[in-house]
Parts: structure tokens; sequence; C-alpha cells
């Protein structure tokens, strides 16, 4: 089968449908392929580079599109090029169903089928080929390089011989693909980021690129169906924005990344917001296309308020890394290909019972699937982190727990603790407070000693401590004084006896246990 | 000469911390295990030393404190106890040779759950003895009470740890059944044992007579006998790594209290270094299950639950071959084996790895996955392993290995249930949910090992096994997994 790669027609598209790295995967798979001439043009990938990785140059678009069986592309096919193609050929590309319903309708009246990339689940097995989240990691990146062209200092703190520059403050909103990857990247340049999302679980992904997480003081999750955020409640929105409008004062650059599927972006940054940050500061939205999440961004441009607050609403940030997407997107199609080709025999091989393909195929055979079954969740997400919910275990039933952390039932507790012992203490004879400082020294010893202890060897800790507290044999011999034949000699002899096999047998199994454990 | 003995006791204490600072890494456990002989031999050494000492007219206690309570007696150390003597440690020293040389790494807890009973046993012989040989004297109150109050502890500890460690011992050989055993109202029954031995505690501290003295202390030391064997009859099998644990805290301690009636500064710093690594062992436990430690101890986990969670419809479930489970291995970059107590049981572990080193060869990156608690013992799971010559920096804890699910090929489990339990993440229903488990079912392929869809030992159905991306690979641990080695060697064999 033929599988061609055309050049993207769409003004401002810089980016290509396949590379000559994941063309080699594409001929491994036995297809042939074919590369429109200069299709790589704005990806710096020649038309040489192509062909010497086994790709024909193909320099009639006309011949590319009606002699192929799939076509790899990163935007919709347009009507015209709908037409040019041979019945029961495959269109692998973005699709965005939802706003091209006629492309589709066309698409199934010339018995072409379309598979919409933008359309793979996001489910564990497909991860490999989904073009969005690699999109979203460029646009991420993209973003932080922008508002770093457009910010007019470091991003970094810095002391200089003529003075101490502060670092940059940047806020990242919504902690997806794009916010962490935008996270990492600020970090990087040695900003100070701040994170913000309704989900709990990203919490511990945010630290891990070394940014802030800001949380608002009402406790509700914004994990909705597939790792996707959901809309919140007023309440929830109404605390968000205070955070927002409090931290837009303080932050020098703001990202935005929030989108809620299917729905229009939510407007986070408000005109109020945009007016109290400082002159010269920078706003990237990257939900510019659905809408914006700032109520002042103008998709697809760059522009500067009256205030001197740059507002960035790029739409094609991947775009504006051409060869990184190309090279990114080429591979998650060679993925797809790959799954879709078990023979590896140039066969493409559709089975409308692959989630993903069902998912992702939506018009095929004359037919439009779309919109598809509802995708179950298989995977169970936790839904928060069941350890630790604001400092206190949770359990399902908390009423016991209740009563034993109550500090007035510790108090009490400490304060008989406290009388009795000084009663004891009173009471007893010279030695014995001597005997508890070392008995208190011990425990504490004990404790600090045994939390160093690595899991792997709790076994062999338990079998020496065994052993060793086998040291009660000390106890049976000195009470053997006196007779044999004494009472409290005997006892203490079978005392001594079986301590012994304590000592003896724990040093030795523990031992023996130890001379296993190897690197 | 009393100093000099003071003085080896000194350094035995400081093996004996030195001893457990070596098991902090693999390292520098042998000569850990090794500093604690040197100073248990130090220590008996100067003990018997102390005894010959004595020989001149005075106890031997005496020699040690000058404050001693007591004129004993005792007419020193004659040839017949020497020989007493001597003849327990030999014999002593045979059994146990025999003991640690004998057991199969398989039986390791059972091992320590009997060795635990010994040290209880011991507390309580050595405190009668004591008692015996010490009887009060009617001109004493005050000091005396107290130094009576430290034996009845002694004792009473060491009791409940005898019973407690057999009963222990016999749930994890089998010989006693795992199930829980719940009378009904046990909590008072326990309640009243204590009680009842608060009051023969007062009557035998007021006692001046030492015939009624020793019938107290012998009814103390049943009642915390019966205590002990009741308290761990209560507790399931799949909670047994927190009683093997605690009993091992329990033994600690009531060394411990041995040193304070007879006044051994040693004694009571060992006693509280095993006493401590005892309870620290049972929090770590308990912290992996998700349970606070009285819910283990006063029992009852497993048996209440089983009805709540066998009704609904079955679900629908995937079985696999052992071909098709090698092709998978062999197919995925990463395998992460997650093994349970059903490998201990069937003694799976050498198979185990050598399907690892097949995999090995063939660049197949295979490494282990530890629950805390998987096993019977905390670390059981371990020992096994080591035992089959894995390398240990292949065998990971819980919190290192848990992240890298998502991007492996195959999750290999092996006998484990609960430990896997996706539901004690999602389903605050689940009697498990909260536990911290292995997120196994993140992996592309899960194959369980496993005899049938029975539950686990906590009695919880487990999601996992119905997932798409789980299948289920029935049989006994074993021979599943020699057949699997099987297929592994011929297809590895055919493609090379």
């Amino acid at each position: 089968m033929i599988i061609a790669i055309p050049q993207e027609c769409q003004q401002g598209e810089c980016r290509v449908a396949a590379t000559p790295l994941s063309l080699s995967k594409l001929l491994k798979l036995g297809y042939q392929v074919h590369v429109e001439s200069n299709a790589g043009q704005y990806s710096s990938l020649t038309n040489q580079s192509y062909s010497q990785a086994g790709a024909v140059v193909e320099v009639d678009a006309d011949q590319l599109w009606r002699t192929a069986d799939v076509v790899l592309k990163l935007q919709p096919p347009t009507l015209m090029e709908i037409e040019r193609m041979k019945t029961g050929a495959l269109v692998i590309s973005f699709l965005w169903p939802a706003s091209n319903i006629p492309l589709m309708e066309a698409a199934a009246g010339r018995g072409v089928s379309l598979l919409a990339m933008d359309r793979i689940p996001r489910i564990s097995r497909a991860q490999k080929m989904d073009a969005l989240s690699s999109m979203a990691n460029i646009a991420g990146y993209r973003a932080v390089i922008e508002a770093a062209g457009a910010f007019g200092s470091f991003f970094t703190g810095q002391i200089t011989a003529a003075g101490k520059v502060p670092p940059a403050k940047v806020l990242v909103i919504g902690a997806g693909v794009a916010g962490l990857s935008a996270i990492g990247a600020a970090r990087g340049l040695g900003a100070i980021v701040r994170a913000f999302d309704t989900r709990p679980t990203v919490k511990d992904q945010v630290k891990s690129m070394g940014a802030e997480f800001l949380e608002v003081q009402l406790e509700e999750s914004g994990e909705g169906v597939g790792g996707y955020a959901k809309e919140m409640s007023p309440q929830y929105i109404r605390a968000e924005m205070e955070l927002f409008a409090q931290q837009a004062r303080e932050v020098d650059i703001i990202i935005t990344t929030a989108l809620i599927p299917g729905k229009p972006a939510p407007k986070l940054i408000t005109v109020e917001m945009v007016r109290s940050m400082k002159a010269g500061s920078v706003i990237v939205d990257l939900a510019a296309e659905q809408g914006g999440n700032c109520e002042l961004t103008r998709a697809g441009e760059k522009y500067r308020t009256d205030n001197q607050v740059d507002i960035i609403g790029f739409v094609d940030f991947p775009s504006r890394l051409p060869t990184q997407a190309s090279n990114l997107y080429g591979n998650n199609i060679a993925n797809l290909l790959s799954d879709m080709t078990p023979a590896a025999d140039g066969n493409l091989v559709i089975d409308l019972n692959d989630q993903v393909i069902r998912q992702a195929l939506v018009v095929h055979e004359g037919r439009v699937h779309w919109p598809p079954p509802p995708l179950e969740n298989p995977i169970p997400k936790p839904t928060e982190s069941p350890i630790q919910v604001g400092g206190r275990l949770k359990s399902p039933d908390g009423s016991l727990e209740k009563t034993w952390r109550s500090p007035w039932l510790w108090l009490g507790l400490g304060f008989v603790g406290a009388l009795l012992l000084i009663g004891v203490v009173l009471e007893a004879p010279p030695g014995f407070v001597q005997r508890l400082t070392v008995f208190s020294l011990a425990c504490l010893v004990g404790y600090q000693l045994i939390w160093s202890v690595t899991p792997a060897l709790h076994t062999p800790l338990m079998s020496v401590t065994n052993a060793i507290s086998g040291i009660i044999l000390i106890g049976g011999i000195l009470q053997m004084s006196g007779a044999w034949y004494q009472p409290a000699v005997l006892l203490s002899a079978v005392a001594v006896l079986i301590a012994t096999i304590n000592v003896v047998g724990g040093f030795l199994v523990t031992h023996r246990m130890l001379q296993m454990f190897r690197k | 000469m009393q100093n000099l003995v003071l003085l080896a006791w000194l350094f035995s204490g400081l093996f004996f911390i030195i001893s457990l600072g070596g098991l902090s890494q693999h390292e520098s456990s042998r000569r850990g295990n090794l500093f604690g002989l040197l100073g248990m031999a130090l220590a008996i050494a100067a003990a018997i030393l102390t005894i010959f000492g004595s020989n001149s007219g005075t106890g031997a206690t005496e020699a040690l404190d000058p404050n001693s309570l007591t004129a004993t007696s005792s007419d020193g150390l004659n040839l017949g106890t020497a020989v007493v003597l001597l003849g327990a440690l030999v014999v002593g020293g045979l059994i146990g040779t025999l003991l640690a040389v004998r057991v199969e790494m398989t039986a390791m807890p059972e091992l320590v759950a009997i060795l635990h009973s010994f040290v209880g046993l011991a507390a309580v012989l050595v405190g009668v003895s004591h008692y015996l040989g010490h009887p009060p004297t009617a001109t004493e109150t005050g000091t005396g009470a107290m130094h009576l109050g430290e034996t009845v502890v002694g004792v009473f500890i060491g009791g409940v740890t005898f019973t407690g460690s057999v009963i222990a011992w016999g749930k994890l050989s089998g010989r006693v059944s795992s199930k829980p055993l719940l009378i009904k109202g046990r909590h008072y029954v326990n309640l009243g044992i204590l009680l009842a031995c608060l009051v023969f505690a007062a009557g035998f501290l007021v006692t001046k007579s030492t015939a009624i003295g020793v019938c107290w202390l012998a009814v103390i030391t049943l009642l915390s006998f019966v205590l002990g064997a009741h308290l761990v009859m209560a507790i399931g099998g799949a909670d047994m790594p927190v009683v093997v644990s605690m009993l091992n805290s329990y033994s600690g301690w009531a060394a411990a209290a041995t040193g304070f009636m007879l006044k051994i500064d040693l004694l009571i710093v060992t006693g509280a270094l095993v006493g401590s690594s005892g309870a620290i062992l049972s929090f770590i436990m308990c912290r992996a299950m998700n349970r606070s430690f009285w819910s283990v101890i006063l029992g009852g986990f497993g048996g209440e639950v089983a009805a709540v969670t066998s009704g609904g419809p079955p679900r629908k479930h995937d079985t696999t071959s052992s071909l098709e489970t090698a092709r998978w291995l062999l197919e995925s970059s990463e395998v992460i084996i997650v093994p349970g107590y059903g490998m201990a049981v069937a003694q799976a572990q050498h198979p185990v790895w050598e399907i690892c080193k097949i995999l090995q060869q063939r660049n197949v990156k295979a490494r282990f996955a530890i629950h805390p608690v998987a096993g019977r013992l905390p670390g059981h799971m371990n020992v096994l392993l080591a035992e089959a010559h894995v390398p240990y920096d292949l065998v990971l804890e819980m919190d290192e290995i848990n992240e890298d699910f998502p991007h492996t090929g195959v999750v290999l489990i092996i006998g484990a249930n609960d430990i896997v339990n996706p539901g004690a993440q999602d389903d605050p229903t689940s009697p498990i949910y909260g536990m911290p488990v292995l997120e196994a079912w993140k992996a592309e392929h899960v194959v369980v090992l496993k005899r049938s869809m029975a539950t686990g030992y906590s009695g919880v159905d487990n999601p996992l096994f119905y997932l798409e991306n789980t299948s289920m690979l029935f049989g006994d641990a074993k021979s599943s997994i020699d057949r699997v080695l099987q297929e592994l060697k011929s297809l590895a064999g055919v493609s090379r």
C-alpha cells in the first residue's frame, strides 16, 4: 500500500506529518511512502533527506493524492483534497469532528475514510499515539519561549555588579500536559513558578516539576472522565477567581492552559485582573482557539493592552516549533500504523473492535461514525489521594479515630500518667530512677536505629533482635547460685537453656539469611 | 571485679547498638550480625564470671548491686550447679543450631514466632526463679513492693509473649486454623483477665508468705498465658506480620522488665532496643495496611467482611495460557514481578528467578516489587528472593517502583491479592480502602497467577481480576511458573 505525505496547504502550517525518521518505520511495516516535493521545507527537512530515507519524492501533487491508499496530514483535508482521492482511501490527520461535519459527510459520500488523531482516546495503551499530548507538550514549551521573548527582563534572578535582578514570577493555570511542560520550561529558565489546577491529583506532578502548587480553601475534586478536568461549582470558581486576582497583582507572566472538553474555554483572567497587572507583564493564552482563558485574548494575535501588558493568543504554538512537532507527530502516527499493521506486510487492518480505532475512525465505508459510543473508563483513577486529606488519616469509619484524636483524651491520659509516675518514683527504691533513665534513653536510641533499617532487611532485623533478646539468659545465669537441686536454680537452668536456643538459633539463622543477600 | 563485669556489659550494649545500626544497609549487615554475636558472647562470659566471682560467699546479684534488697541463703556456685549451667548452655546451643540450619526460608515466620515464645518463657522462669531465690522478708515495705511489682510485670509480659507466640507459630505453620477465632464479648474477656491480674498482683505485693506469693504468681502466670493465647487466636492470617512484630516487641519489653527486676542495665538497654524495634515494625506494617494498631491487635479482621462482598453477579475475567504469558514477557521491554504469600507457599522463588534470567538475556528489564506486608513477616519476600539468589538491587520497595507501572509491559502477580487491589484506591466501600497498594493495573498486561477466583486473606474481592488488561493463569504457583519457564525456554531457544 502507498502512504502519501502531502505538503500542508493551510497558511502558516509549518509542520509535516512524517519525517525521515518516522518514515523509515513506515517502510519497515512494508509500506511504500510517497512524499510531496518540499513537504518538509518549513520543518527544515529537505527532499534529499526524505529520498535518502527511502521515500519517493513526488513533484505532482495531483498524482500523489490520486495514488495514495493512506494520506498522513496534520490539518484536516480540504474538500478539494478529498475530491482527488480514490475510493476506500484513508486520511489520518487532526480533524476536530465537532466543527467539521460537512467535511465528514463529503468524505463519506466519496467513500474516503477519515481517522482523527485528536479522537485517539487517552488510555494507557494509546499513549504512544496521543498526538494531542505531543502537541500540548510543545505548546507549553513554546508558550514560555514566547513569553520570554515578550518579557523585558531576565527569567532567572541574578546578582550582578550593576545590581540585583529579581527572578520572574510565572503563574501557570492548568497543569495538564501543556501546563506541566510550561512549568518545566519556565523553571529551566530560572523563574519562580506557581501552578494551579482544579484536580488535586496533579499536585505531586506539579511539585515534581519544581513549581509551587496553589490551592483554594475548598475541597472539591475537578477530576472528570479520562483524566480531563470538569466544570466546578460556583463557590469553587469564586474562590479560584479570588486567588487569580491576588496572583495577577504579583506575577510577571501568566500562562493559561485551562480547557474543558467540549466546552468553550473557561474565562479565568478578567479585564480587571489584566488591569491590575504590572506594566510589562505577559499573558500567554494557550486556550485562545477555544475562546481564550483571558477575557482580552484575541485569537491568533499578539498585542499590547493600554496598561502595557502583552497578551499572546497564538493558535499555532506547535507549528512554531515545526521540526520538533513534525518529529513527535510523525512518531505518533508511525506508532498508530504499527498497531494497525499487525503482520508488518504493508496491509492496513482496520479492526473496529479495537477501542482506539473505534473512537478515532470517524468516517468509514461511506458512513459517519461520529460521535462514537462513549468510552468507558477502563482504568479507575484514584479520585483523591486516599491516604492524607488535609493532614488527617481518612478511614471509612471515622468515629473511633475521632475519639482517639481528641486532644483532651491525650491530655487527660498524660496527666494521669504523670501522676502515676510521680507516685511510683516517690515510693521507688534508690536505683529505680536511674534505671528508668537508662531505659528511656535506650528506647530513643532504638527508635532512631530501627527507622534507618532498610525494609528489605526487616526479617534479618527480627531474627537479630530475637537473638539479642535472648540476653535474658544473663538473668538466668545470675540466679544460678546455690546448690543445683534448688527449684530456683533448676528453673533458671531451663530459662538459660531456652534462651540459649534463642541466641544461637537467632544469630545463626540471621547469618544464613544475610549470606544469601547479594548484589 | 564488679566494675569489670559492668564494663563488659557496657560493651555488650554498645555492640548490640552497632549491630542494629549495621542492618541499615546490605553492605554492613553481616558485620552487624557479627557484632551482635560478639556482644552476646561478652555478656555471657561476664555473667559466668560473676557467679564464679561470687563463690566467696555472697550471692551473685549482691555482688553487683550495693542496694541489694535481700540477703540470700546462697552459698555461691558449686560444682553441680556449674554442670547444670554448662549443660543448659550446650544443649540450648545445639538445639538452636539445629533449628537455624534446618529451617526452610519459607518457614522463617514460624521460626521467628517460636523463638519469641522462648524469650517469653525464659522471662517467666527467670521471674519466678528470682522470686524463689529472693523471697521478700517481713521487715520490708515500700521498696520491696516496688521490686515485687517489677517481677510481676516481667512475668506477665513474658507469659503473654510465650503463649501468644506459640499460637502465632501454630497459625503460621498451619497447625492452628488461621481464621480468627471470635468469641462473643472477647474484649470483655481480655479486660476481665487484665483486671483479675491486677487484683492478684495486689495480693502478691502485700503477702508476706512466700508460699502464698508463689500461688498468686502462678495464677498470674496462668492468666497471662490465657490472655496471650486468646489475643492471638482472634487475629487472622493476613495480619500475622503485625502480630509477629508485636510479639517481637513484647519479648523485648519482657527482657527490659526482667532487667528492672534484676537491676541489670544491659537487660534494660537490650530489651528497650528490641522492644522499640518490634513496635516500629508493627507500626510500619499497620501503616502499610492503612489500619490502626488497635484494630489489628484486637483482632477480628477478615471473617466479618467476607459476607458483605460476596454478593452481586459474577463478573467476567480473562484467562490465559502459559505460552501466551511467555510471549508477552518476551515482547515487553519491562517486566515487574509482584510476589505474595502464594509464592512462598508454593516455593516458586527459584523458577521465578530463572524466568528473570532468561528475560535479562533477552534484554527485558525484569524487577521485583515488594509490598511492605507481602508474606507473613516484615521483609519475608526479600529473604525468599535472596535465597533464590536474586540480586537485591532488582528488588524494589513499593514507593520506589509504583511510578514505573505505567510503562511496564507485563506485571506478573504471583500469589498476591490484596496488595494489588485497585479498590483500595477508588472504592470507599472496600474494607481495605486507603491501604497503599502496588498499582499493577497501570501496566499494559497484568498476569495473575492464582489457584482460583477465591478472595484474599482479607476476604475482599479484587476488581483487578476483571480489568480488560488482566489475565488469570490458574493453577498452583509453582507448576504455573514452571510451565511458563518451559515455554520461555523453548521460545527463546527457537528465536535465537
